[in-house]
């Protein structure tokens, strides 16, 4: 059952239909097929794979899922104009927040008190200092100056990000990006979405790898490395090279909120996890944190397995 | 699925160099003949025109905002010509523009698109030119309504595949031709809502109880107990550090949450009382909707904090991809409702939601309740509980037809309804069941104990001539009347597969008590299978079997001439029933659906759960199988039934072998095989089990000395003995 070839309805699911059935006037449908969805959610390249016999109920639950998409995109994009996020870092403060924001932020600073810092949602300011070097000077590979990193590290501190029922308030100065995060979180709340209009046998690829439980699914991880079975799990990844600020030698995304400095440590840090969040925040977690602390911080964080790739290609493999 | 993408790769790596420089050779011919792109007051030329937008006869000028060119035939418009480097500004790996021409219908509907210019590296090496413009025209025909490129093998969907080896730029042509038709048809008002032609019933109103709007899905019910969330937060929340204080009784009821669009006058009206509803409606603009949220349990949906920020910041409405937050001023506090069977609501609020929030009746919605918690490490977590509404069909004025009532996703709401009850949400729906229907529970076990008393003393029944026949009538008609179409409690062949699955795949008693009546039966009919074969069931209690032979009876009144089937070609049809549900069996090892679809061979669920208010072709089927039993007696439980056939299996396993029969029984008589109701009976008198229906006929006739030929002789030599005696008294008196 687990690795045939066939879309293979649980026997507990057999039994619902069955059930459901009786109180149901005739559905004559077949059994399921795969729908494959390709398009583009969250500014990349983005897949849901699907089993259903009724291509309308395929396309209407790509339809949900859209919406769904981009609804959160309104709450956590840095890059869609007016979301609350970008409402948030503009006033330094945000009424009568959505569930979403509420939980996002409340699940971010978990990750950060669990890694100390190294993982932080405040960092943004240190962000926009590198994009305005690199634009006004891009020949100046080494990045801003230590002082000028100094000055908008003031800024930057999880605690100071007050999450209230009716309102977030920063402090003067703090902006956030959820980009560490926010995919997951979205592709988490996909998967819900899917599964309480009683979905299974769904892989999300949404930036993060979710898999729906039912059927297990082949996954690549980065440059190559072994490829995984997922099954009701997630997985993520943070790598630098993913979008350096200049050519492959010099800084990229992944700033660390004390050096100010880009992570060299590894090429890229993979999770599995249970949530794709969780697997989401781990993998930046890791990627900033000292080596001798990422086997206790994925245990603690709920991951299950790390791969942690050096830029020599050699990886090292973490199991909670 | 794995085998056909790694064929589409081989293909692509596959490379024709003939055919590669014929490309490149059209490829430099179209880059020459194509400008970069178009200008603004740019005309298309009639060529290209005739490509791209079939039928038209000529094009105006690029204009407008964003700028496309409308197209005409004679004096009228029938859609648009655009570039999609104009209206969205396509960039293609290379980081170069890619142009396209794409026309669209005033139907939403893409006419045609052409490749005018692009500068891909990986289409210029590798992938003739030819693929890339079957590609693009490819894209004629696609409805732009639909989003995204969804795909199954070859059956679905009117998009091309992609170009193997170019995935990048082939997205990015397919990405922008798409958002670009989108654009202009958004522009130029082309996007045509699906639900333009209906309205919300805020008229008609119609007396309907608590239970009632329970049923149809006006209000809907979210239960949490404590167990519950502490599943919950255990399976959704990653951090195992997180660990909940207080979990004392895992049964209790955490929260319970109802809510309901409340704006048609079928649900606000009987709610709240005509008065109460008609003062909401004056507070209320034209195009507002009310909503109810009411709620029970430890948590409550409101909490206090509402009181000082004006939000309720425990709930939202998501609705697609708008959230909705509900604050003080749109909050009307109820204190009761004035509705028959409500249940007791602690807190009870109806919340006004202003037109301009976007929220639209017509479109599914959630309300998603927050809880929170804090972790012995006092961190805050919170989770979601969503709460789905989706308005029932009935208030959609203006349905297109009550052919397609039946929306296929209907399957998979129950279904996902179902499968909640059973996880997540209610602890013990099967109970309150069981509570809920107690008066029909008492009405089946009386009727089930006076058909076990016939059973016991059946030979003391059928003694009685007098008191058999009437007694099987009404039985029969409280069967197909009560049993059937009040209670509908007929049994299926869909249960047989359902149980054999359950014990296959693990079995569990909540599912099968969550339907009392059914527990009840299958239990009765299980408990006299092994008793007196499967007739007790087949005969007394199926209710589609008593209504075939109570019009058979009526039939037989109006003298209709019966078919008395050959006893060869008989015994040569049973099999097919037994076929039928071998093949049902194997059929629902494989898929579920098809095997319920299958099970459409039974004319229960027309003729007795659905009253045969459904679709002609199954009340054709069924009047056709009910027509034939006017000649035939019980024609289809004789040849046809699956859940005969699958009773007839344990058959063989009965106790008791009751049914009296005689000597001469097939001999010198044959008198019962020729009354048997179903012809159970072999011509060497025998009576087959897996034919019977325990209608008891035959042992009616058996104490019958007007019908029994030996009782018949008794009774004779009887009668002659008497009159001998009596003559020889006479005789002798004189």
């Amino acid at each position: 059952m687990k690795t045939g070839a066939l879309p293979i309805l649980t026997r507990r699911r057999f039994v619902t239909i069955a059930a459901a059935a009786l109180v149901l006037p005739a559905g004559a449908t077949a059994r399921p097929r795969r729908f494959e969805w390709q398009g583009s959610a969250l500014g990349a390249r983005a897949k849901i794979v699907l089993y259903h016999p009724d291509p309308r109920a395929a396309q209407a639950a790509i339809t949900a899922c859209l919406a769904e998409i981009s609804r959160l995109e309104d709450q956590f994009s840095l890059y869609r104009p007016g979301s609350a996020l970008l409402q948030l870092n503009a006033a330094g403060q945000l009424a009568a927040p959505s569930h979403d924001m509420r939980r996002l932020l409340a699940q971010c600073r978990q990750y950060s008190d669990l890694s100390q810092g190294a993982f932080d949602p405040s960092v943004q300011p240190l962000w926009q200092l590198y994009a305005a070097h690199f634009a006004n000077q891009p020949a100046a590979i080494g990045g801003p100056s230590l002082d000028a990193i100094r000055a908008v590290q003031q800024h930057i501190d999880y605690r100071r990000i007050a999450i209230g029922p009716a309102e977030i308030r920063l402090d003067p100065g703090m902006s956030l990006t959820l980009n560490g995060i926010a995919q997951g979180y979205i592709t988490d709340r996909v998967a819900d979405l899917l599964r309480n209009s009683g979905w299974s046998n769904v892989l999300l690829n949404l930036g993060e790898i979710r898999a729906l439980p039912g059927r297990s699914w082949k996954v690549g991880l980065p440059d190559a490395g072994p490829t995984l079975v997922l099954s009701n799990s997630a997985l993520a990844t943070s790598a630098g090279a993913g979008s350096p600020f200049a050519g492959p030698a010099g800084p990229h995304h992944l700033l660390h909120p004390r050096t100010g400095r880009s992570a060299r440590r590894y090429a890229s840090v993979s999770v599995l996890a249970p949530t794709a969040a969780a697997a989401d925040a781990l993998s930046t977690a890791i990627y900033l944190s000292p080596p001798e602390g990422a086997a206790a911080l994925l245990r603690q964080g709920g991951g299950r397995q790390a791969w942690l790739r050096r830029a020599n290609g050699a990886v090292r493999h973490l199991t909670a | 699925m794995s085998g056909r993408r790694r064929g589409r790769q081989n293909h692509g790596r596959r490379c024709n160099p003939p055919l590669l420089l014929i490309a490149l050779l059209a490829l430099c011919l179209t880059m020459i003949a194509a400008p970069a792109w178009a200008k603004p007051g740019e005309r298309i030329g009639p060529e290209t025109l005739a490509q791209i937008f079939p039928g038209a006869e000529r094009a105006g000028s690029m204009a407008g905002n964003p700028p496309a060119a409308s197209v005409f035939k004679g004096g009228a418009r029938l859609g648009y010509v655009f570039s999609t480097q104009d209206v969205v500004g396509s960039v293609g790996f290379s980081g170069k523009p890619i142009d396209i021409l794409v026309g669209l219908t005033n139907a939403g509907v893409i006419s045609g698109a052409r490749l005018r210019s692009h500068n891909e590296p990986i289409l210029v090496i590798g992938i003739p030119d030819l693929a890339l413009r079957r590609y693009v025209d490819g894209f004629a025909k696609v409805d732009i309504h639909r989003p995204g490129q969804l795909r199954e093998g070859e059956a679905f969907g009117a998009l091309p595949d992609a170009i193997s080896g170019a995935t990048i730029s082939s997205a990015v042509i397919g990405d922008s031709i798409i958002r670009a038709a989108r654009t202009v048809a958004r522009g130029r008002g082309l996007l045509k809502s699906t639900q333009a032609k209906l309205r919300l019933d805020r008229e008609n109103y119609e007396p309907a109880d608590w239970q009632e709007l329970r049923a149809d899905g006006s209000i809907v019910r979210l239960g949490l107990s404590r167990g519950a969330v502490e599943q919950a937060y255990r399976d959704r929340v990653a951090i195992p550090g997180a660990e909940f204080p207080g979990n004392r009784s895992p049964e209790e009821l955490y929260t319970e949450l109802y809510t309901g669009l409340i704006t048609p006058p079928r649900v606000g009206q009987n709610l709240l009382g005509a008065q109460a509803f008609n003062r909401l409606l004056g507070k209320m603009g034209p195009d507002d909707q009310a909503i109810l949220i009411a709620g029970n349990g430890l948590y409550s949906f409101k909490g206090t904090r509402y009181r000082r920020s004006g939000l309720f910041d425990r709930i939202q409405i998501v609705q697609g991809d708008k959230i909705i937050r509900l604050v003080k001023q749109h909050y009307h506090l109820f204190c009761g409702l004035q509705i028959a069977a409500e249940p007791q609501l602690r807190e009870i609020g109806v919340f006004v939601i202003p037109a301009d929030t976007g929220f639209d009746a017509l479109t599914d919605w959630r309300l998603e309740l927050l809880i929170s918690r804090e972790t012995k490490q006092g961190a805050r977590v919170h989770l979601d509980f969503p709460l789905p509404y989706v308005l029932p069909a009935g208030y959609r004025i203006g349905q297109v037809s009550a052919a397609t009532a039946e929306p296929p996703d209907q399957l998979d709401r129950v279904l996902a309804y179902m499968q909640r009850q059973l996880n997540e949400g209610e602890p013990a729906l099967w109970l309150r069941n069981w509570r809920d229907r107690a008066g029909r529970i008492t009405v089946l076990v009386g009727l089930l104990l006076i058909l076990s008393a016939v059973l016991v003393f059946q030979d003391n029944l059928v003694r009685h001539q007098r008191l058999y026949r009437p007694v099987r009538l009404i039985y029969l008609t409280v069967t197909v009347v009560w049993i059937g179409w009040y209670a509908g409690a007929q049994l299926s062949v869909i249960n047989v597969l359902t149980f054999a699955q359950s014990l296959l795949s693990g079995f569990r008693w909540e599912f099968f008590l969550l339907d009392p009546l059914i527990f009840i039966l299958w239990s009765y009919v299980a408990v006299t299978l092994l008793f007196w074969g499967r007739g007790v069931f087949c005969g007394w209690l199926c209710p589609f079997g008593a209504l075939q032979e109570l019009l058979n009876e009526a039939a037989r009144l109006l003298r209709i001439p019966q078919i008395n089937v050959p006893f060869a070609l008989h015994e040569r049809l049973w099999p097919i029933k037994h076929i039928i549900f071998l093949g049902l069996f194997a059929v629902s090892l494989h898929s579920t659906i098809l095997a319920i679809a299958g099970s459409e061979v039974e004319p229960f669920k027309t003729a007795i759960s659905m009253h045969f208010i459904r679709h002609w072709p199954f009340v054709a089927y069924v009047g056709g199988l009910l027509f034939l039993g006017l000649f035939i007696e019980r024609f289809f439980c004789r040849y046809l039934c699956p859940l005969g056939a699958a009773l007839a299996i344990p058959a063989r396993l009965r106790m008791f072998e009751w049914l009296k029969r005689r000597f001469q029984c097939g001999h010198e008589c044959k008198v019962c095989a020729v009354r048997c109701t179903v012809q159970a009976i072999h011509p060497n008198g025998s009576i087959n089990p897996n034919e019977c229906i325990y209608c008891l006929a035959c042992q009616a006739n058996y104490y019958d000395d007007l019908t029994c030929p030996p009782l018949v002789a008794k009774r004779k030599r009887r009668q002659e003995r008497t009159e001998k005696q009596a003559a020889y008294r006479a005789k002798a008196s004189q």
